[in-house]
């Protein structure tokens, strides 16, 4: 049987036709594959190829005029979780590790699932050292749960900074759609202050490694070993016109209050220190923002996220008559020696009331002594017209156009505004407390500033601004932005005037005689803004030194009382600190600590 | 008996061109493949090397007198049982199996040479004059002849191999002659082991199968009782060996069954292959442009995945070609084997046919995803020179058999 079935017909058939079967279903197969299918395996080969990897540039850093760091980029870890690696067996234990509470890992997991396994998800920034040193040694056991280092804000020199400086966040779904081109999901964008306005620079270009990814999405190689890469470059690092000393002080007096401070510098417009309190910790806008915190800032009744230096309407009080006076001089209803008598108030329809009777009184004297009757009266001389057109031209009623965030306009009436309400006959005792600054005025602190710094400069000044420009990155020359000027046609006897008054504010027997100093003359005037939220506002604007000014300050503490008690100090102390860079307060440290040291010798 | 001596009498032309041919088109993929890899820079010229040293072999084979072939088998088998005990010992790891031993800058593969040597032997044992193909005791001793370098190669571990060896082993008993019962016996082990990996479902149906085919072709309850007892015992054993491999050697497997299961994973180099091939269109994406084979998207191109880059940068019209001439080659090699009268040249060639076809089968077939990854090369176009050399050897001793046919009829 062996020798007939040896090769036989039928075995040479079976292997021939398994050869044929086999190379017709391979040429079927390579035809479905390479012909009718052609397209779509052409698709999924061009998706595989090169990955951009985009590289994020350092983002700019912020210094003060002084060029010290006020904000810089430091590395932060964040811990993310590769879902395809991770076995949720481990989520108590990194709750645990994380102060998280129990289930937080598994939800943000969840959140997650429409990305892809292989994607890594974030789950904490700015982790712990503690944390990172556990997961080096556990890492063995933590397969899916690694690390990575991010650079993040950093807030070196104890500046607060949160609404001048502001903080950056994943872009918005809505932002993303409008500026595709440059920015990816997840890309942390300029949100406030600082950081939004002046985006564009601080966020530099970013760079593109390209490698070539297996499947997993893994770096496999460069591609044309690099050749091709676009380093990413830095963005440019801004100094900012605000000073270190002055900014933190301003902060510091404000804790606890409500209010703002703006300090400006008369002769270019520079904003010196901005702030505004109840202010926030923008660390937490730094890493992951938790919802507690979050929900934590929405209800807080002070408002913090508020921008109150650019944003808040008060009524300037009785530093308006500053302005009052220059209009009077300056269209020559007044001159410096006409005189008004006080005799404790003012009738106009009804009494309107002074602190005080001042007797004759000239404009110096009314405005050292802060007289309500001389203002009342001088209102009436100089028409609601007209000082509308001045406060137009002192910044008032206007967006100053400052550099960065929200801003409010303010209001100051006109005729017209009354003649739309009651018609021609609009009552008249309506403008008395308008001269006095109360009533249906409202201003901004950055616009009391602003309005102190052009009056102290005699009438010109730049558009406020807090960037005064930036470092070039390769030669590291200042290099400044340019701002427009303003000028206003007000003669400069006028000022002179003017500031004679505000000199003697402080110098004299004014309202503000408490923050005399003998090494600057600072010249102001208070300002007591009533309201119906509660205790009057706290109002102060001046500037230092009254010869040569360099420093123009307001200041607005809500609900406090009277200015001269307790806005005026805290000009003092921040004029004090920019005029001496911090060393002044450095000095009464060493003051507290000498005498608390005397205080123990003498327990002993 | 005279021979015509003019040129065609002496070279079977529809052997060699295509073997030409084949290694020239592995030439120009593996120098493509390699171009942008530092870490294969030389193996275009390695290869090139060894396509002249294996001319100068094929005409030192050619030219040897046919009966060398039946003298040397049973030495050559020897010497190759030794070799691989050996490289069992010495052996170099490469990507998981110990396989190579290490000559000078070269590596060599035993189990390549163990190939013709076990071919030769079987081919030897079973055209014995006294051979009785369907007696019990030579089936089990043709097996063991087979068997015994499949259980060493088994031990490197290189699977690849194992499969080669055992289906020219089986086709070579095929084409002795043994009885479709015998053949039945012989095969099912590995039938139900198989589909017991695939799961109880497919196991059971097998089973009930194997017993349906058994009782037709034979009555004797007994004999289809321990053939049954054999074959349930290679499905647990199966089951046992695939609980008992690393999870990476299962998850193959696995991907296999359904490689979009885990398309990232180790469903990886299925895919990448499928995309490269598919994305090849008609014409290709020409030569040294296909981004799937420059970016090196599937791992060791030049090796076991050449068809890819043959398939992308030449499109379909290169990968039929491929597939042509195998099947003319192959096709040759069986129409020449059938025509030998004398039995041992007979199978020998059907050994090298066999060996030949598998690597093709396979290699092809796992490439464009018909049948799983196993690492096997496609004869004369992957970079290797063991494998190069040995296909060309077995191709000589075909050639070789052709020029001498006529002293044999």
């Amino acid at each position: 049987m062996n020798k007939i079935s040896f090769a036989s017909v039928n075995r040479k058939a079976i292997l021939f036709g398994a050869l044929t079967i086999v190379a017709l279903i391979f040429s079927v197969r390579l035809f479905q594959m390479q012909i009718i299918n052609q397209k779509m395996y052409d698709e999924k080969s061009a998706g595989n190829s090169i990955k951009a990897i985009e590289q994020i540039p350092f983002r700019g850093v912020f210094y003060d005029r002084n060029l010290n760091l006020l904000v810089d980029n430091i590395p932060a870890y964040t811990l993310q979780i590769t879902p395809a690696d991770y076995d949720t067996n481990l989520n108590k234990i990194l709750d645990a590790v994380l102060d998280f509470d129990e289930g937080t890992i598994s939800n943000i997991l969840k959140k997650n699932r429409i990305y892809s396994k292989y994607v890594p998800i974030r789950i904490k920034r700015g982790i712990d050292f503690k944390v990172v040193s556990w997961l080096e040694e556990n890492s063995n056991y933590l397969s899916g749960v690694d690390y990575i280092v991010e650079m993040q804000r950093g807030y070196p020199f104890g500046v607060m900074g949160s609404h001048l400086f502001g903080y950056s966040k994943e872009i918005s779904p809505k932002q993303y759609q409008q500026e595709k081109d440059y920015y990816r999901p997840g890309d942390y964008v300029g949100h406030t202050g600082i950081e939004k306005a002046y985006e564009l620079e601080l966020r530099g270009k970013k760079g593109f490694k390209y490698v070539l990814v297996d499947s997993k999405r893994k770096e496999i190689g460069r591609y044309k070993n690099g050749s091709v890469d676009r380093e990413s470059i830095k963005g440019r690092d801004l100094v900012l016109s605000i000073d270190g000393y002055a900014q933190k002080t301003a902060e510091e007096e404000m804790k606890g209050k409500r209010g703002a401070v703006v300090a400006i510098e008369p002769a270019t417009g520079e904003i010196l220190a901005l702030v505004s309190s109840p202010e926030f910790d923008l660390n937490q806008f730094s890493y992951v923002t938790t919802k507690e915190f979050l929900d934590k800032i929405y209800n807080d009744p002070n408002n913090p996220l508020f921008n109150r230096a650019t944003m808040s309407l008060k009524p300037p009080g009785s530093t308006f008559k500053i302005l009052a006076a220059i209009a009077a001089l300056d269209m020559g209803v007044i001159n410096a020696n006409t005189t008004i008598y006080c005799g404790g108030g003012f009738t106009f329809g009804r009494f309107f009331k002074c602190h005080g009777s001042h007797g004759s009184i000239n404009v110096t004297h009314a405005i050292e002594k802060s007289c309500n009757t001389f203002f009342y009266n001088l209102i009436y001389k100089i028409g609601l017209n007209n000082l509308k057109s001045y406060a137009l031209e002192f910044g008032f009623s206007n967006k100053t156009g400052i550099d960065i965030g929200e801003e409010s306009a303010g209001l100051i009436t006109d005729e017209s505004y009354y003649e739309k309400i009651y018609g021609k006959n609009w009552p008249r005792s309506i403008m008395a407390s308008l001269g006095i600054g109360q009533g249906e005025i409202s201003v901004t602190p950055l616009q009391l500033a602003y309005f102190t710094a052009i009056t102290a400069n005699n009438g010109i000044s730049y558009k406020p601004h807090v960037v005064k420009g930036y470092l070039d990155n390769n030669t590291r020359e200042i290099i400044n932005y340019n701002f427009p000027v303003t000028k206003t046609s007000v003669k400069k006897e006028v000022f002179d005037i003017v500031k004679e008054g505000m000199f003697l504010v402080v110098n004299g027997h004014g309202t503000a005689t408490h923050i005399r100093s003998d090494e600057f003359k600072i010249a102001g005037k208070t300002g007591t803004a009533q309201n119906p939220h509660g205790k009057d506002h706290a109002l102060f604007i001046g500037f230092a030194p009254y010869e040569n000014p360099k420093i123009a300050i307001a200041v607005v503490v809500e609900n406090v009382g009277y200015g001269g008690t307790h806005a005026a100090p805290i000009a003092k102390r921040v004029i004090e600190s920019y005029l001496t860079k911090g060393k002044s307060r450095n000095q009464q440290n060493q003051m507290i600590t000498q005498v608390i040291q005397n205080g123990e010798e003498i327990a002993h | 008996m005279r021979i015509d001596y003019n040129i065609k009498d002496k070279i079977d032309f529809y052997i060699v061109i295509p073997v030409i041919l084949l290694i020239c088109i592995g030439l120009i993929s593996i120098f493509s493949s390699t171009y942008n890899n530092s870490l294969a820079q030389n193996n275009f010229e390695k290869q090139l090397y060894f396509v002249i040293v294996s001319f100068f072999i094929f005409l030192i084979i050619h030219f040897l007198p046919t009966n060398t072939f039946k003298i040397l088998s049973v030495p050559s088998y020897i010497f190759g049982l030794l070799l691989l005990l050996l490289v069992l010992v010495i052996g170099k790891k490469v990507s998981g199996a110990k396989s190579w031993i290490a000559l000078g800058t070269f590596g060599f593969q035993p189990s390549e040479f163990a190939k013709i040597a076990t071919i030769l032997a079987l081919s030897n044992f079973l055209s014995r004059n006294n051979n009785n193909i369907d007696s019990f005791k030579d089936i089990i001793f043709a097996l063991g002849i087979g068997l015994i370098p499949v259980a060493l190669i088994l031990l490197e571990p290189d699977m690849g191999t194992s499969i080669v060896f055992m289906f020219f082993i089986f086709i070579l008993l095929f084409w002795k002659g043994l009885s479709i019962l015998w053949l039945v016996v012989v095969i099912s082990p590995g039938v139900i082991a198989l589909s017991a990996i695939f799961g109880i479902t497919t196991f059971i149906i097998s089973l009930v199968v194997l017993l349906g085919i058994l009782f037709l072709l034979n009555r004797d309850l007994f004999f289809n009782g321990s053939v049954f007892a054999l074959n349930l015992a290679a499905g647990f054993f199966a089951d046992y060996i695939y609980h008992m491999l690393s999870p990476h050697q299962q998850a193959r497997i696995n991907s296999f069954i359904d490689p979009s299961s885990d398309p990232l994973g180790t469903g990886y180099n299925s895919i990448q292959a499928m995309v490269a091939v598919g994305s090849g269109g008609i014409f290709g994406k020409g030569f040294m442009s296909g981004n799937q084979t420059q970016l090196q998207y599937i791992p060791e191109q030049w090796t076991d995945f050449i068809f890819c880059a043959i398939s992308e940068e030449f499109g379909f019209i290169g990968s039929i070609s491929v597939v042509i001439l195998f099947l003319i080659l192959l096709g040759r090699i069986l129409k020449n084997a059938s025509n030998s009268r004398d039995e041992f040249l007979s199978l020998t060639q059907i050994g090298i046919f066999s060996v030949l076809f598998i690597h093709f089968l396979i290699n092809v077939g796992m490439v464009i995803g018909l049948i799983p990854i196993i690492g096997i090369p496609l004869p004369f176009v992957s970079y290797g020179g063991s494998s190069l050399v040995v296909n060309v050897i077995m191709i000589a001793i075909v050639s070789n058999i052709y020029r001498t046919r006529k002293n044999y009829i």
